[in-house]
């Protein structure tokens, strides 16, 4: 049986050190998907990740066992990247990087027409992607982190209100703050 | 409780709002290597030899510079000057008992051996300015080629 991150934790803060190699193995990939879709290009998105997983590494020693090891880690991982947008603003090419899957459709999307079925359609809509997520891209870090846990990430807002360690009422608040500007980007690119 | 929403209107209702689900689906693949390359940094903070100091001897006393310490500035001042040169990205920072091993990507299109040799070179300089002393040797290497 896979052992849990917890128990990952407590074996790591113990002195055995594949316990926490086993932790980076298991919340890389999301990680990176959070760096990378908060800072926008993959190169950021590694130093991110990179930076994040040492500063988990220090703060071995000081983690609450009464939180998740994931929000933790999620909460390390969001709090980089946003220290890396803001030390390096403006900084959003999602040229490759974003588009890393080669454009691939989302079933059922499309405004116009079906891409599953019209490549053409297809093309358009896998642009229009891109067009989304640089918007993203141009929301202020306090909106976009946020945006990106919930919208992006499938997080409840329970998991990013402890992430982003703000009242629920809070997160409500910016996080429909962070949706109108969104929207108000995407109508601007019409 | 509203779900997230005020008495405004849910950008989520605009049909544009779609695009946004689109996007969360897309897939974002984990680049090759890169557990790798945090594993080696994680490891490179908790080795044996980082728990050693770094013990110069002087005039008012030892100066003594853990190899943690040494691994974080050589790591810090390597991105630094990566960012400066252009086209490299520092991928990991290790501290071997041979001295700092450093694992670059360039940008295709990037000499390579001018990159690694500039790095090498401004890195020594850099690390001595930060800590005063002679640093342990720094070898670098080009593990790795990203697209422009």
């Amino acid at each position: 049986m896979e052992a849990t991150d917890g128990a990952l934790v407590n074996r790591a803060v113990g002195g055995e050190a594949t316990a926490f190699d086993a932790l980076v193995r298991r919340h890389t990939p999301r990680m990176y998907r959070v760096a990378l879709r908060v800072v926008g290009n993959a190169a950021d998105a590694e130093d991110v990740v990179q930076e994040a997983w040492i500063s988990a590494w220090r703060g071995l020693g000081s983690f609450r066992q009464d939180a998740a090891v994931s929000t933790w880690l999620y909460r390390v991982v969001s709090n980089t990247a946003i220290a890396h947008v803001r030390k390096r603003k403006p900084a959003v090419s999602l040229d490759a990087d974003l588009a890393a899957d080669g454009g691939g459709p989302a079933p059922g999307e499309s405004l116009a027409a079906d891409p599953d079925t019209y490549p053409e359609a297809r093309a358009v809509q896998a642009a229009q992607i891109d067009a989304v997520l640089r918007a993203i891209g141009t929301l202020e870090p306090g909106q976009r982190v946020p945006l990106v846990l919930h919208e992006l990430e499938g997080f409840s807002y329970a998991e990013v209100a402890e992430i982003m360690q703000v009242s629920a009422t809070a997160l409500r608040s910016r996080l429909h703050r962070a949706r109108v500007a969104l929207l108000e980007r995407l109508k601007e690119l019409e | 409780m509203s779900d997230g929403s005020t008495t405004e209107q849910d950008p989520r209702q605009d049909p544009r709002w779609r695009l946004v689900r689109a996007a969360a689906r897309r897939p974002v693949p984990t680049p090759a290597g890169l557990v790798d390359r945090v594993l080696r940094s994680v490891r490179a903070m908790r080795d044996r030899v980082l728990v050693e100091p770094l013990e110069v001897p002087q005039d008012r006393g030892d100066l003594r510079i853990g190899g943690r310490a040494l691994v974080t500035l050589c790591r810090g001042a390597g991105m630094e000057l990566a960012d400066e040169y252009g086209g490299v990205r520092v991928l990991a920072v290790s501290l071997e008992p041979e001295g700092f091993d450093v694992l670059l990507s360039v940008r295709f299109g990037v000499p390579a051996d001018l990159a690694a040799d500039h790095l090498s070179c401004r890195l020594r300089q850099r690390l001595g300015a930060l800590v005063g002393v002679t640093v342990p040797p720094v070898n670098v290497h080009v593990v790795d080629v990203h697209h422009p």
